[in-house]
């Protein structure tokens, strides 16, 4: 269930989600977050069991922090990104997988970042992907829609008509739109429709 | 055996016949050989201050006071290698306890642990105890707290203290010359005053400032610009 969208831009890098979470057939609770910061520069947007996702994120922020104290300097987005891919990877071979698939999105020296993490522990570097039940749909919007070198603002508004388009033919994906866009100044956060919709 | 008679060279756990436990006197004796570090505690904020290592001008100078989360720091007294240890410690424990609450530690609680976890190393043979010392300055939602641990895993807590190289020195004036209602600008000021009856070098101060769960190390300039 579920819909994400990460969107690359020049200037930074937006994540969108819809804020349904599903319990079986039963819409579970209409105001999730999907979306997480990690630290002032870069955030996570999760999909699939929302257990493993919160514990996966909670490690990783605990293991990025200790790294960042010791070292006197933070993560970039990649080493956040194979930071989380690692413990995945690990999940999967351990026969006990982290049942998720999480965007890692942030900024940093090397400029705006997005990857994909999924069950395995596999990474990819992505200009926008999509994820969850109602990624097909995110998808054909995105593919249309993603032009090279758009701007941030621009990017928010394709995220967050990725994820509308996902609501409106997915079960699984609904009530209302967070977007998240990550630049240099730093985070901002948006809210599109309600609990209700 | 003739050593017996001197209580030298003994397992490190075994007391004396009058109920001491050498080594780790010993251990308290390198913290005593330590640059110091003075901590005080005000109404709505508790600090430290403490002088860089800052020996050779071809050796870029050490940085002595140590975030630990965002709303704790620490610095210690002795050996670096003991010190650096128990920072990382506090950190890992800091981010243990953010794992399981998704909430930043109390101080209390670190100071707890890293209490125990220094205790540990006075009751095994076999282990060192750690030759160092910690002034540990917080705020979390309960105030703005001081703390001492030494290297016998005792943990005090007040409102103006010292360790390291001649630290009664700066004890002394922090006892003639502390009040409750000091504001930052003059904890810093007593503070340095305090440092400098103990360390008469002229190495930059390093000042570490906890208040409304937030904890900032900042040099001297800047400390006091921000108390103003």
């Amino acid at each position: 269930m579920t819909t994400v969208v990460g969107v690359k831009c020049v200037d930074g890098v937006v994540l969108a989600s819809d804020r349904r979470a599903s319990k079986g057939g039963m819409i579970g609770s209409k105001s999730v977050r999907k979306i997480y910061a990690l630290d002032d520069n870069k955030a996570v947007a999760i999909a699939g069991q929302l257990s493993d996702a919160n514990y996966l994120i909670n490690l990783v922020k605990a293991e990025a922090k200790l790294i960042e104290l010791r070292r006197g300097f933070q993560l970039t987005v990649k080493e956040a990104a194979k930071l989380l891919s690692n413990i995945m990877y690990s999940g999967m071979r351990s026969y006990a997988p982290y049942v998720t698939e999480i965007l890692v999105a942030g900024i940093d020296e090397t400029g705006p970042r997005l990857f994909e993490a999924d069950v395995s522990g596999a990474i990819t570097d992505e200009e926008f992907t999509a994820t969850g039940s109602g990624s097909p749909m995110a998808f054909g919007l995105l593919e249309g829609s993603y032009r090279q070198g758009i701007k941030v603002s621009d990017g928010a508004s394709v995220a967050a008509r990725a994820v509308r388009a996902a609501m409106e033919r997915d079960p699984g994906s609904g009530n209302g739109i967070q977007v998240l866009k990550i630049t240099k100044e730093g985070m901002e956060w948006m809210d599109i429709g309600g609990n209700g919709q | 055996m003739m050593s017996r008679e001197f209580g030298y060279e003994r397992p490190f756990t075994l007391y004396t016949p009058d109920g001491r436990l050498i080594q780790v006197e010993y251990a308290a004796e390198a913290v005593r050989h330590g640059s110091p570090v003075v901590g005080i505690r005000g109404k709505d904020f508790s600090l430290m201050v403490t002088r860089m290592k800052d020996t050779d001008p071809l050796i870029n100078p050490v940085e002595k006071i140590h975030i630990v989360d965002e709303n704790i720091g620490m610095a210690g007294a002795g050996y670096t290698g003991d010190i650096n240890l128990l920072i990382d410690e506090a950190r890992l424990e800091a981010q243990r306890h953010r794992v399981v609450f998704e909430d930043p530690i109390d101080v209390r609680s670190i100071v707890n642990h890293i209490t125990q976890f220094m205790y540990q190393f006075t009751r095994y043979s076999g282990v060192r105890p750690l030759g160092a010392a910690l002034i540990v300055v917080g705020s979390d939602r309960t105030g703005n707290h001081l703390y001492q641990i030494d290297p016998m895993g005792l943990m005090i807590s007040g409102k103006a203290m010292a360790i390291g190289m001649n630290c009664e020195n700066a004890t002394g004036m922090l006892r003639e010359e502390y009040r409750e209602d000091l504001n930052m600008r003059e904890a810093i000021m007593l503070a340095v005053k305090a440092l400098s009856k103990a360390d008469e070098s002229n190495a930059p101060v390093e000042v570490g400032i906890a208040a409304e769960s937030r904890f900032i190390k900042m040099n001297l300039e800047n400390a006091l610009n921000r108390a103003n």
